[in-house]
């Protein structure tokens, strides 16, 4: 490795930029995520801020035990972003379904959806559990390279296909 | 000119410093460790090594050509070009941005995009008014000239704090960002740019404060100290306005620049001209 990749690695691992999602979640662990942000803990003392906007995000932060509503939109978040990528599963319910597992209207965890790298257990997670996964998370960021990651595919169809169609439905005039 | 020569090629350095200094005054004025002043060229860093996801290539032409332009625009201001086209040649930088803004698809970026050109409206009149005082007090559009005469702050008071109000709006300080607006439409017109062309843009905030900061300096004309001061007045005022401000609409930050900042300054020039 020459050094100029030696120092682009070093950039990676000072400036993690957080994305954070909210899939289906109580808000227990979201709360936590701010706490982070905020004072006391303050996450931007390791070059993290709160970046919202996928294109620019370095980590994705999902909370919530994947809801069938929001899984779209968590793999659409996941593809948006750029290589290198790191995603960490907040609380018991995104790592495993939690006190959810095995009900209809969830997924049990997100790593049916996209490749998870780190999981935090708690419900809710502490600050400090969250501090530490991320700094794993930067970590595991630092190694990664710009090769492609790809989002899991879908395991039953999205809610969109299974909508009626009703450009199928219409007949023209004169059709039987 | 070797000078001249240095200052501009450091000044991406000096910019990015600023930028640093100013995100670990923020976090101390908010009683936090913050990150370290190199912060902002470990961004860069990072933001080399990301793929970048084009949305279109005119948009993401334009947004270096922004970039291009906003350095043209510092390099004549610190070789002592005319103001006046260093004014223009700014804005037309701006522009690009702003029409690579309406290429996306992005409703944000359109969003941002018009608060852009509401905003544009409001505080490029303000840089132009500081170029007429130059002249008044000079006798010359030039930035070599500006910087021998006598201090225009003495002659223009209100115009400088006017200045300062523009600056907020130019570097999307907390009263007046509705234009960047980071928690409603995430970023306005840089949304849809990544990996390097977003390091693009990213660089272009670094060169934006040297510009803005450098009018500032032309304040203090031959006195250099008072230019100096003036200058770091300017930084630690607009800090603790945007920590302590809670941002405004587009309109009401066009309505207070209609009600209070151009009266104050038309009334300055005014004044002047009339005792002189």
């Amino acid at each position: 490795m020459s050094w100029w990749q030696k120092l682009l690695k070093f950039g990676a691992k000072k400036s993690p930029w957080i994305l954070h999602y909210n899939a289906g979640s109580c808000n227990g662990c979201d709360i936590e995520i701010l706490a982070c942000l905020a004072p006391k803990y303050d996450i931007e003392r390791f070059g993290a801020i709160n970046k919202g906007n996928p294109k620019q995000s370095d980590i994705l932060l999902v909370t919530g035990p994947v809801t069938k509503r929001s899984r779209e939109r968590v793999v659409e978040l996941y593809s948006q972003m750029p290589e290198p990528k790191v995603v960490i599963a907040i609380g018991a319910c995104t790592s495993t379904g939690g006190v959810f597992r095995g009900m209809y209207n969830v997924e049990d965890g997100l790593d049916r959806y996209i490749p998870v790298d780190v999981y935090i257990p708690g419900c809710a997670s502490h600050p400090e559990q969250i501090i530490d996964g991320v700094a794993m998370g930067i970590e595991i960021l630092g190694k990664k390279s710009r090769e492609f990651e790809m989002a899991k595919k879908l395991m039953q169809t999205p809610v969109a296909d299974s909508v009626i169609d009703r450009s199928k439905l219409v007949k023209k005039v004169g059709d039987e | 000119m070797i000078l001249n020569l240095s200052l501009i090629l450091l000044s991406p350095f000096v910019g990015g410093l600023i930028y640093g200094l100013e995100r670990k005054l923020k976090a101390r004025l908010q009683n936090r460790t913050g990150p370290s002043i190199f912060q902002p060229f470990f961004d860069f860093l990072k933001l080399a090594n990301k793929r970048s996801i084009v949305v279109n290539s005119y948009h993401a032409r334009l947004g270096v050509l922004h970039f291009i332009g906003v350095y043209i625009a510092l390099a004549m201001l610190l070789m002592g070009g005319d103001l006046f086209v260093i004014l223009f040649v700014h804005l037309m930088a701006t522009l690009f941005l702003v029409i690579a803004a309406f290429s996306a698809q992005s409703p944000f970026s359109h969003i941002g995009a018009n608060r852009e050109l509401v905003l544009m409206a409001v505080y490029e009149p303000i840089f132009a008014l500081c170029v007429v005082a130059f002249y008044v007090v000079s006798g010359s559009f030039e930035v070599s000239k500006i910087v021998i005469a006598e201090p225009a702050f003495f002659h223009y008071p209100l115009l400088f704090f006017a200045l300062i109000a523009a600056i907020a709006v130019k570097l999307k300080k907390s009263p007046f960002d509705a234009a960047e607006a980071h928690q409603e439409i995430v970023g306005g017109v840089e949304i849809e740019y990544s990996g390097l062309y977003f390091e693009a843009i990213y660089t272009t905030k670094w060169l934006d404060y040297i510009y803005t900061y450098a009018v500032c300096f032309l304040f203090g004309g031959n006195n250099i100290v008072l230019g100096v001061g003036l200058a770091f007045f300017a930084f630690v005022i607009l800090n603790i306005l945007d920590n302590s401000t809670a941002r405004l609409t587009y309109a009401k930050s066009v309505n207070f620049f209609l009600i209070a900042i151009f009266p104050a300054s038309f009334l300055n020039i005014l004044v002047v001209s009339w005792i002189s």
